[in-house]
C-alpha cells in the first residue's frame, strides 16, 4: 500500500517505567522491520531514534508500567496527543511483575529499595488502564513479536486484529506438547490467554499465566487441580498474583470458597511440592 | 476379503522396504506415543495407540487455503506425497472414514482429498484395549482399512481392505503367503472394561449431570484435539508487512470448547455457558452427526478422558443417566 507520507499512520513508541523487553519485541521483527518502517510514518521511537518529534500521533505504543509521578506524567501527555493508547506488554496491560508489590508487605521489601527513593515520588505501580482509556492491549511478558506486527499492519488498514481470548492450551495441545498437569507441575496455561503459541511450555516450561487470565477461565478448578498437585494456598496465590495479581481481585474469595475445595477431578501423577 | 500371513520376524524388513518407496508415518514413542515420519522401522511400538491422533496428516493443524492479491486468488498446489501409514488401530480408522464423510463426500475439500488420495492405511488390530479409558466395543465399528494387520503371537494375518491394499501387497508380494484362512468376527471385537452403555442421548439434553462434567471443565479443548474425528476450524487472513494488499488465508484447527468459536458479528455468543458447550461436544458425537450422515460420530478411542487434564469421563456420566442416578457417588 503505497501512501503519500502525510497519509501514513503517525505512530510512536515510547516506554516509561519497564525493562525495555518489549519495545525490543518490536525490533526482533528483523526481516519485516524495513518494510514495516515503510509502511508507518514512525515519528518518535526515543528506544532507537535520534530524532524523535512529539507531536500529534495517531497511535502510541507505550511499554512499562506506571510507578512514579513521572510516568504518570508522560502517561496522560502520550494520551491528549494521540488517537489511540496501545498498552505494549505485561506491565503495561496488567502490571506485571512491578504490580506484585501490591501483594506484599512495605517491610519484605523497603531495604531493597534505593536509597534516594523520595526523589523517585513512587506511586502505587499500576497499568495503563487504570490511569487512562486504552484503546489496545498487546499483553506477555514479553509480547509476541508477530502480534505487534500483525497490530500494525491492521490499524494501517483500520481492521484491528481480534483480541486472543483462547486459553494456551489450545495452541499447546496443537503443538503436540505433553500436558504440563499431568506430570504435576503447575501450569497456568488452561486460565491464560493465548495467542503465544505456547513458547514456554514448548520449552518444558510451566506457564506462569503473563499475558492475563481468560474471560471464561474456571478458577475454582484450576485452584482445585493445583491443590490436588500438592501445592498449597501460598504458593497457589504467589504463582498466580507473579503476573496478573491486580486482574484477579476475586483470587482469595475464590480460594476460600467453597467450590474450590469439593469439586471431583483425577489426578493419577506424582505429587510434586515446589519451594 | 482376502487374508495373507507375514511372519513376524519378517514385519521390519517389510516395512523397511516400503520406506524406500512412500514416506512412511507409525506410531513412535517418545515423551509420548505420536504418529511420526520412521526413519527406521525398528523405531515403531505398537503396545500403546498413539496420544495424538493421525488426522493431522490429512486434516492439517494449519492450511493455507490461498494467497490473494487485491481480490486476485491463487490457489497453492496441493501436497501429494506418497505415503503409508502403518499401526493405525481400528478405531482411528474409523475415524478417518467418518472425516472422509465430511471433508471428502460432503465439502469436495481438495486438500484433505489431495492428501487421503495419496495415503495407504495399514491398519493395526488391538487384540485387547490399550488404553482403560478406550470403549470402542460400544460403537459400531466397520472395517476400514487398506491392509489391517492381526497379530498373532509369531505372524501377522493381513487381511486386504480395498484395492489399494491389494496393489501393495502384489507390490511386495515377496513377504506374504497365502493364509488359508478367513478373519473371524469373534477376531475383530476388543475386550475391553470401559462401556458406554446409552448411545440414544436424546432425551436428557435437560438432565442435571451434564453439570458433573461441565463444573470440572476447563474450556482447554485438549477433548478436542485429541479426538481423531473433531473437525471444526477457523478461518484467518495474514497480510504481508511490505503490501498489505497482498497475503494468505489460512485455516487453523479450533474447538467448539471456546468461547471465541461462537462468537459471531455484534459480539453475540452462541454457547456461552460451559455446559452448553460440553454438551454439544457430546451431542455433536453421538446424535447430530448420526443425524445428518447416519453413523455416529464418536469412534470410542478415549482420548478425550486420558488427554483431558480433569479426566472427565463422560462415558461415565452418560452411563449414570441411564441408571437414574443423579448423585455423585464418587
Amino acid at each position: 500500500m503505497k501512501t503519500d507520507k502525510n497519509k501514513k499512520l503517525k505512530v510512536g513508541v515510547y516506554g516509561i517505567t519497564g525493562c525495555s523487553g518489549c519495545q525490543l519485541s518490536i525490533i526482533f521483527n528483523e526481516e519485516e522491520i524495513l518494510d514495516l518502517l515503510s509502511l508507518i510514518d514512525l515519528k518518535a521511537f526515543p528506544f532507537i531514534k535520534e530524532l524523535n518529534i512529539d507531536e500529534e500521533f495517531d497511535c502510541i505504543i507505550l511499554e512499562g508500567l506506571v510507578a512514579n509521578k513521572g510516568d504518570l506524567e508522560i502517561l496522560r501527555k502520550l494520551r491528549r496527543n494521540s488517537k489511540m493508547l496501545v498498552s505494549l506488554g505485561a506491565c503495561a496491560c496488567t502490571g506485571c511483575v512491578p504490580a506484585y508489590r501490591h501483594f506484599t508487605l512495605k517491610e519484605n521489601y523497603e531495604h531493597l529499595l534505593y536509597k534516594k527513593q523520595e526523589e523517585l515520588q513512587d506511586v502505587e505501580p499500576s497499568p495503563h488502564d487504570e490511569h487512562v482509556k486504552v484503546d489496545y492491549y498487546i499483553p506477555g511478558c514479553p509480547p509476541d513479536k508477530k502480534e505487534i506486527l500483525r497490530f500494525i499492519k491492521g490499524s494501517v488498514r483500520g481492521v484491528l486484529p481480534r483480541p486472543h481470548q483462547n486459553p494456551v492450551c489450545i495452541e499447546c495441545r496443537r503443538n503436540g506438547n505433553a500436558c504440563l498437569l499431568d506430570e504435576g507441575k503447575p501450569c497456568l496455561g488452561p486460565i491464560t490467554t493465548g495467542g503465544c503459541n505456547a513458547v514456554c511450555i514448548n520449552g518444558g516450561f510451566e506457564c506462569w499465566g503473563c499475558r492475563g487470565p481468560t474471560k471464561d477461565m474456571n478458577l475454582d478448578l484450576m485452584i482445585k487441580m493445583l491443590r490436588d498437585r500438592g501445592f498449597d494456598d501460598r504458593f497457589i496465590q504467589d504463582r498466580m498474583r507473579t503476573f496478573v495479581g491486580l486482574k484477579l481481585p476475586m483470587l482469595e474469595r475464590v480460594m476460600q470458597g467453597p467450590k474450590s475445595k469439593v469439586l471431583q477431578t483425577r489426578f493419577d501423577g506424582e505429587k510434586k511440592f515446589y519451594e | 476379503m482376502q487374508v495373507l500371513r507375514l511372519e513376524k520376524k519378517r514385519l521390519n524388513h517389510f516395512l523397511n522396504v516400503v520406506k524406500k518407496g512412500f514416506e512412511l508415518i507409525a506410531p513412535v514413542k517418545s515423551d509420548l506415543v505420536r504418529f511420526s515420519k520412521i526413519h527406521h522401522a525398528e523405531e515403531i511400538q505398537l503396545t500403546k495407540n498413539s496420544y495424538f491422533p493421525v488426522k493431522e496428516y490429512f486434516f492439517r493443524k494449519e492450511e493455507t487455503l490461498f494467497q490473494f492479491e487485491g481480490t486476485r486468488i491463487t490457489v497453492p498446489a496441493y501436497e501429494a506425497k506418497k505415503r503409508v501409514f502403518f499401526g493405525i488401530r481400528r478405531c482411528d480408522l474409523n475415524a478417518i472414514k467418518n472425516q472422509d464423510i465430511v471433508f471428502i463426500r460432503d465439502m469436495g475439500d481438495p486438500y484433505y482429498k489431495a492428501a487421503r488420495e495419496n495415503s495407504y492405511l495399514l491398519g493395526y488390530h488391538c487384540n485387547t484395549a490399550p488404553s482403560p479409558y478406550c470403549f470402542c466395543g460400544s460403537l459400531d465399528l466397520v472395517d476400514f482399512f487398506d491392509l489391517m494387520f492381526f497379530d498373532k503371537e509369531d505372524h501377522f494375518l493381513v487381511e486386504v481392505g480395498s484395492e489399494k491394499g491389494k496393489s501393495l501387497t502384489e507390490k511386495y508380494q515377496e513377504f506374504f503367503t497365502d493364509s488359508q484362512r478367513l478373519i473371524t468376527r469373534n477376531e475383530k471385537t476388543i475386550p475391553g472394561v470401559h462401556r458406554l452403555e446409552n448411545k440414544d442421548i436424546s432425551r436428557f439434553y435437560d438432565h442435571q449431570d451434564w453439570k458433573k462434567g461441565a463444573d470440572i471443565c476447563l474450556s482447554c479443548g485438549a477433548c478436542t484435539t485429541l479426538c481423531p474425528t473433531c473437525y471444526c476450524f477457523e478461518i484467518h487472513d495474514e497480510v504481508k508487512t511490505a503490501d498489505p494488499v497482498k497475503g494468505e488465508r489460512k485455516r487453523e484447527w479450533s474447538s467448539c470448547q471456546l468461547q471465541e468459536f461462537t462468537r459471531v458479528a455484534g459480539d453475540h455468543i452462541f454457547r456461552k455457558e460451559r455446559e452448553d458447550r460440553f454438551k454439544h461436544r457430546i451431542y455433536h458425537q453421538l446424535q447430530y452427526f448420526k443425524e445428518k450422515y447416519g453413523v455416529q460420530m464418536c469412534v470410542g478411542c478415549g482420548r478425550c478422558i486420558e488427554g483431558c487434564p480433569t479426566r472427565i469421563d463422560f462415558v461415565r456420566i452418560l452411563n449414570e443417566m441411564k441408571n437414574g442416578k443423579t448423585e455423585n457417588n464418587g
